[in-house]
């Protein structure tokens, strides 16, 4: 991976497509999650994978930073392609794949330490030491994520003293500030209430300028107030994917126009 | 929406389980206050400066119980030092590394009783590796005794970690090592510690395997090092209680207060940190 990141540059790449999920197959123990996905993610877009409850659209967005690696029956069949290449492929080191496919949780998930510390760490993962960077990284962070004018004042007091919709925000400015090419949100605003969800909605509007955009979501209204692709799936399949202004005003598919009415959900 | 829903009989009966569990709260202090008052009471009146600092005398009817303080002291400080790091290690280990059979072989291990223990530290230590009856050998059987009970411990405080904290720190790309003793560690650090004296406090009053690999019936000088015997407070009270009869009665009443003493200064201390925390 290392290697990938030297003989890659990012302003030349050809392929729009950043990232492509082929033929993808996941199972808990013995339980298909996904079946047969096929999606491709386009660089610098906001997409969203819509769908009910237990649709299987959490696990294909947590095996594309192979985070349910950890998960101990997880298994996985296919290929998750990241600038063309396998990131299941045994010679990928998954550590650095996950600084460049960062992930913002459902739960806000600040660590106990404080608010500095807490981009800190990621930024001294990635082998920033300078002190002088850290501040400038970690300011820059907090602006790009709207928190800086909230918590200037506070940088050492615990993160954990904040407001639900602050730790979010706070999550994302510890996950942009390492700057992945890509961020994969999981459902980011069902802990929150709607005062904090608008405030992170148009923060991930932002971010899309700079960063290409996965988002999970069961909410309607949230895919269309934000994303520019919809992948809707149900029971584990992809059923239709597309533009989201053409799937959601004019779905093609049966289940997407029970889903979108609200008779399954 | 829950306040609608609950009907009355479930009202009553939550009523009778709260009603149920006081009583048995009550029923549970009082017994410990019986205990209280039968083990520790009685020997208060012994204590004094002689009691703590001379050695006994004319057949155990006289002088004080300074050695087996001492003894026990050094007993536990040789058991800890090897074990709480030791079992902190193994508990960090054994929750973060699929390893279910050397976890499975812990769980059997601190449910061994601990004469078992002993006998197996006076065949090793005391005899094979010819550390006699000492302080050395009867540390280490302690420690070894000790040592699946704090990792259990451990491995149960790190499994109680949220799995969202794990998650967020390998999302940003830390290593497992990285996650574990930067995030993971540190948010349970008092915990662990807490575990960690609540299970040592085990090694205090520990008697058979002592007999066996420690401690002696009466020493006339105290310990020079590590390879000397020496006497203990739980071996002690044992010895009184079994060969000297009533004439010792009053030295093992006074020798089991000051027990009690030692464990209820361990698990203030344990308590501590946990307070610490919040």
């Amino acid at each position: 991976m290392i290697e990938m990141a030297d003989t890659i540059e990012r302003r030349n790449i050809k392929n729009e497509y950043i990232l492509e999920v082929r033929n993808f197959n996941a199972y808990y123990g013995e339980k298909l999650a996904v079946r047969d996905a096929n999606v491709k993610i386009e660089k610098n877009k906001i997409t969203a994978i819509m769908g009910p409850s237990g649709c299987g659209k959490s696990t294909l967005l947590r095996s594309m930073n192979r985070i349910n690696d950890l998960l101990s029956e997880f298994k996985v069949q296919g290929e998750i392609l990241f600038h063309d290449k396998n990131i299941y492929d045994p010679e990928i080191d998954v550590y650095i794949l996950r600084r460049r496919i960062g992930m913002v949780f459902q739960k806000p998930t600040p660590f106990p330490m404080s608010i500095f510390e807490n981009i800190a760490y990621g930024l001294r993962l990635i082998g920033i030491t300078d002190k002088k960077e850290l501040r400038d990284r970690v300011k820059q962070a907090l602006e790009m994520a709207a928190l800086w004018d909230e918590v200037k004042d506070d940088l050492e007091k615990s993160a954990l003293k904040l407001s639900g919709g602050q730790q979010q925000r706070l999550c994302i400015a510890r996950t942009i500030a390492i700057e992945p090419e890509v961020i994969l949100f999981d459902e980011p605003t069902s802990a929150l209430d709607p005062v904090a969800t608008q405030k992170i909605e148009s923060l991930i509007e932002d971010l899309s300028e700079k960063f290409t955009i996965v988002i999970v979501t069961h909410n309607i209204g949230q895919a269309s107030r934000i994303s520019d692709y919809t992948v809707f799936m149900y029971r584990g399949e992809i059923v239709e994917q597309g533009p989201t202004s053409k799937l959601l005003t004019n779905p093609q598919n049966e289940i997407t126009q029970q889903f979108l009415s609200g008779k399954i959900g | 929406m829950t306040i609608t829903k609950t009907n009355g009989s479930k009202t009553v009966e939550n009523k009778k389980a709260r009603i149920a569990l006081k009583i048995l709260t009550y029923f549970i202090s009082i017994l410990i206050v019986f205990v209280f008052i039968l083990a520790f009471l009685p020997g208060l009146k012994y204590w004094s400066w002689e009691f703590f600092s001379s050695f006994p005398e004319d057949q155990m009817t006289g002088g004080g119980i300074f050695p087996a303080i001492l003894g026990s002291i050094l007993l536990t400080a040789v058991s800890l030092v090897i074990a709480i790091p030791l079992g902190i290690f193994l508990g960090i280990v054994l929750s973060e590394y699929n390893l279910s059979y050397i976890k499975f072989a812990v769980t059997i291990l601190s449910g061994i009783p601990s004469v078992v223990f002993g006998l197996f530290g006076l065949g090793l230590f005391c005899i094979t590796m010819n550390m006699r009856t000492s302080i050395l050998a009867g540390g280490l059987t302690l420690s070894l005794m000790v040592l699946p009970v704090i990792s259990s411990s451990v491995y149960e405080v790190m499994r109680s970690i949220p799995r969202e904290l794990r998650e967020a720190a390998y999302a940003l790309g830390a290593r497992k090592s990285e996650v574990i003793f930067d995030m993971l560690v540190p948010s349970v650090r008092n915990s662990i510690i807490t575990v960690s004296f609540v299970s040592a406090g085990r090694v205090i009053g520990e008697t058979a395997p002592l007999i066996l690999t420690a401690a002696v019936f009466y020493a006339t000088n105290l310990p020079k090092n590590l390879l000397s015997p020496v006497m203990t407070l739980p071996t002690h009270i044992y010895f009184l209680a079994a060969a000297y009869g009533t004439k010792a009665r009053w030295m093992a009443e006074g020798a089991a207060s000051v027990l009690i003493l030692f464990v209820i200064l361990v698990y203030t201390i344990a308590f501590m940190f946990r307070r610490e925390k919040k």
